[in-house]
């Protein structure tokens, strides 16, 4: 038998102590969307070089590259991005009514697989010559 | 429910393209990261392979879509999660046309920068 709790509000942040796997969810959701979202704005713009000639758009991208900060960054990227994309289908499951009563779960089980594929890509990212 | 939280009305129109979009991005997403950090390492990256890549009609396509479906997801996700705040009237219009410009300026940019990627004209 279902059951209703009254678990107060998801914005009141000050009583974060009390929240439930769901609640954690969906400020993670909505974190982790913020950034992506600032992140394709910040993408465009450095692709943008591209309209300045093949030399500037190769320099810039290896010039980057080049920095270990992008490359934690962009650990830290894909650890967002996949995040997102798995708790987006368990929200898309919870849409559909599928294992409801499992949704707690699914969202340690989105924590956990999140962090192995960001530990396991890790050499990949800080691989490659650097500056 | 008392477990389901979520900055979407369900069922509703905006509610549906997110899901929609997302269930296109997943996959999308995952071939980009896996092609361009995996397959290729992002700091080999030079014009002449992005070119070569975006020269593809299939692949441009593809690209193209990404741009125009992640910039609906991301932006109609920052809508409905300001909605969900409880923002009303006038901030709500205004914030509404805002986000449409921007989705507007980015979309345009994307296809400028990924012609300009191109030999295909």
């Amino acid at each position: 038998m279902s059951q209703s709790y009254n678990r107060g509000t998801v914005e009141d942040f000050g009583r974060w102590r009390e929240f439930s796997a769901g609640m954690w969810a969906w400020i993670f959701h909505k974190f982790t969307g913020w950034v992506l979202v600032g992140y394709l704005f910040t993408h465009i713009a450095v692709l943008s070089t591209a309209t300045q000639g093949a030399e500037m758009y190769t320099s810039t991208l290896q010039g980057l590259e080049a920095l270990l900060i992008v490359r934690f960054l962009e650990v830290g990227l894909l650890a967002v991005a996949v995040f997102h994309i798995l708790n987006g289908v368990r929200l898309l499951m919870v849409d559909l009514g599928v294992g409801l009563e499992a949704q707690d779960k699914s969202f340690y089980a989105s924590l956990v697989l999140t962090g192995a594929i960001v530990v396991a890509s890790i050499p990949t990212f800080l691989g490659g010559p650097l500056a | 429910m008392a477990e389901h939280y979520s900055s979407f009305e369900r069922g509703g129109r905006r509610w549906l393209l997110q899901r929609l979009t997302a269930v296109f991005l997943i996959g999308v997403l995952a071939f980009h990261f896996l092609l361009l950090h995996f397959a290729n390492h992002a700091a080999d990256i030079t014009f002449a392979g992005t070119q070569a890549r975006m020269s593809q009609v299939g692949y441009f396509a593809t690209m193209w879509l990404f741009l125009v479906t992640a910039t609906f997801h991301g932006v109609n996700g920052v809508y409905n999660a300001l909605v969900n705040q409880g923002i009303s009237g006038t901030q709500k219009t205004a914030v509404k046309w805002a986000l449409v410009v921007a989705s507007v300026l980015l979309v345009a940019q994307g296809t400028r920068v990924a012609l300009a990627m191109t030999n295909l004209v």
